[in-house]
């Protein structure tokens, strides 16, 4: 059944070392398009840098070095003459911590597309409008977007955040880490709601140390074990019947 | 034997107490006394007009123009090229061997008495470069002398922007150089400015490196171009108190030095402060 969804990312091979470390052994995945993959394990399991890897935030850390493929529409991400600043226009990234920057909340918002030439005072307004709305964080800010992005609480910050991605006007992948550890249930069912309406626009790959938000929202699971994939699947079949005693015993918190 | 805490407690709260009053009160009495002394020389006459009879009667106008004027055009040759290799140094360099030995070079650099800035300057500018005198080899100088202090400052400011913020601004597409320029040194700016202020401080109360290459010949006016010689208040106050010309002319020429920095300082934390306050807004 998921064989048959256009593919938006196909991963072959893919290592990650950092320094002498393989903190990914070789991941093959083709990740559809218009879906919600969920990826659970472990921490130190390598989902962070897997997912850090699809935008190449990976590049800025000392000493890591990659093989393999990540093909974007059919395109490797990797080849020396992709555009690394266009790809992470394309796919986007929310954090674990909120991480409003120190400015206001309608220039965190437009700030993608301000670096992407977008001048036009009505069409900032447009597009900070319309983010917000997506992200659900329109009526509560709406009055004040003059306001510093740092005043916001915690959860009302990530929504900034994800409003902040939605933005970019390339956007076609979101990915995010753990996005809703820290906030209270309010706001993660706000997050969660947001993402469900969101993928019939764009591919979503959500990380998780929160096997039942996984559950909850993705379409599909991939369970991700010591720097390796242990099982991928359609997420009901990953939470009842795992072909792996290790997923088995990971969903159902036997370890983990 | 053991003293109980309870006495260490009291001991500590008094030999450090005391440290603070011992060097609060130092400064006290330097400022103080100054003033005290050169207050009653200060008078508009004697800010705004020009010295006669080398100093022993008339103002100090051409001095007190050139005080503010030396240390500001180091700091604009300074600032660019200081924070600009902070810049360099800490975003576009990984720590390498190099690094740390450029790092360990502005280290030293900080720590050179100024007389040897000044005799740098006297032979570079002043001779080799045939400038003569002049308010630009001063500037020249100076700005050579408070480089290290503003690379070091500025380098700690922008390390102390936290990393969290580059990765945001990458991850939505920006290029290293608009990180820089949007995130970086905004956010940096508050540390910036105090090695600004450090920079001024240093350069505006500066003798012995300003002597020998801004020169100290008594102004008729104010410097009307960047290739006259000047004098600064500190020169101005160190001839007449050396050469015994006018105690009274000498403490005023301090006072307003004083009072001088302390206004530099007090315009520049407000400055810093309403730029912080507009940003968190």
């Amino acid at each position: 059944m998921t064989a048959k969804l256009p593919i938006k990312i196909a991963v072959r091979d893919f290592l990650v070392f950092q320094g002498q470390e393989e903190a990914l052994r070789g991941i093959t995945l083709n990740i559809p398009a218009n879906r919600i993959l969920g990826i659970i394990g472990p921490s130190g399991s390598g989902k962070t840098t897997f997912l850090r890897a699809l935008n190449r935030l990976n590049d800025l850390v000392p000493d890591t070095h990659v093989e393999g493929q990540m093909l974007l529409d059919g395109q490797d991400i990797y080849h020396p003459s992709f555009d690394v600043v266009r790809l992470r226009k394309r796919v986007g990234m929310l954090f674990a911590l909120p991480v409003a920057l120190p400015m206001s909340i309608y220039e965190n918002v437009t700030y993608g597309p301000r670096l992407s030439g977008v001048r036009n005072r009505k069409r900032l307004d447009e597009i900070v409008e319309t983010s917000l709305k997506a992200a659900f964080l329109w009526d509560e800010v709406k009055d004040r977007l003059t306001m510093s992005g740092l005043r916001l609480s915690g959860g009302q910050q990530q929504r900034l955040c994800l409003a902040r991605v939605l933005a970019m006007e390339e956007l076609e992948v979101i990915l995010l880490d753990e996005p809703c550890s820290g906030l209270d249930p309010i706001s993660t069912a706000k997050i969660e709601e947001a993402l469900t309406i969101l993928k019939a626009k764009y591919t979503v790959i959500l990380v998780t140390n929160n096997t039942k938000q996984a559950a909850r929202v993705a379409d599909e699971t991939a369970f991700f074990l010591m720097g390796e994939m242990v099982e991928h699947g359609a997420t009901e079949k990953i939470f009842t019947v795992p072909n792996d005693k290790r997923t088995n015993d990971y969903v159902t918190g036997r370890f983990g | 034997m053991r003293i109980p805490p309870k006495y260490t407690q009291a001991l500590a709260v008094v030999i450090l107490g005391g440290a603070t009053a011992f060097t609060v009160a130092v400064l006290v009495y330097v400022i103080v006394f100054v003033l005290s002394k050169g207050l009653p020389g200060i008078s508009i006459e004697f800010l705004f007009s020009a010295p006669k009879d080398s100093g022993l009667s008339g103002g100090i106008y051409p001095m007190l123009v050139a005080t503010f004027l030396l240390p500001l055009m180091a700091i604009a040759i300074a600032l660019p090229l200081g924070v600009g290799t902070a810049v360099y140094l800490t975003e576009y360099t990984r720590e390498t061997r190099l690094t740390r030995v450029l790092r360990f070079g502005t280290d030293c650099l900080a720590g050179i008495p100024s007389i040897i800035f000044g005799l740098f300057g006297y032979i570079f500018f002043v001779e080799m470069l045939k400038m003569g005198w002049c308010l630009l080899s001063g500037s020249l100088t100076l700005a050579i002398m408070v480089l290290p202090t503003i690379i070091r400052t500025s380098e700690e400011a922008i390390r102390a922007v936290p990393n969290s913020y580059r990765e945001v601004s990458f991850s939505l597409g920006a290029t290293r150089w608009e990180t820089v320029l949007k995130v970086v040194l905004p956010n940096a700016l508050p540390g910036i400015v105090t090695g600004v202020m450090l920079g001024i401080g240093r350069s505006i109360g500066e003798t012995a490196a300003v002597i020998f290459t801004a020169g100290s010949i008594l102004p008729r006016s104010v410097p009307l171009s960047v290739f006259e010689p000047v004098r600064t208040l500190s020169v101005h106050f160190y001839t007449l108190a050396r050469e015994g010309i006018s105690n009274e002319k000498a403490y005023a020429t301090a006072a307003v030095l004083i009072i001088s920095v302390l206004l530099v300082n007090l315009a520049a934390y407000g400055m810093m402060h309403r730029f912080i306050a507009k940003r968190s807004r």
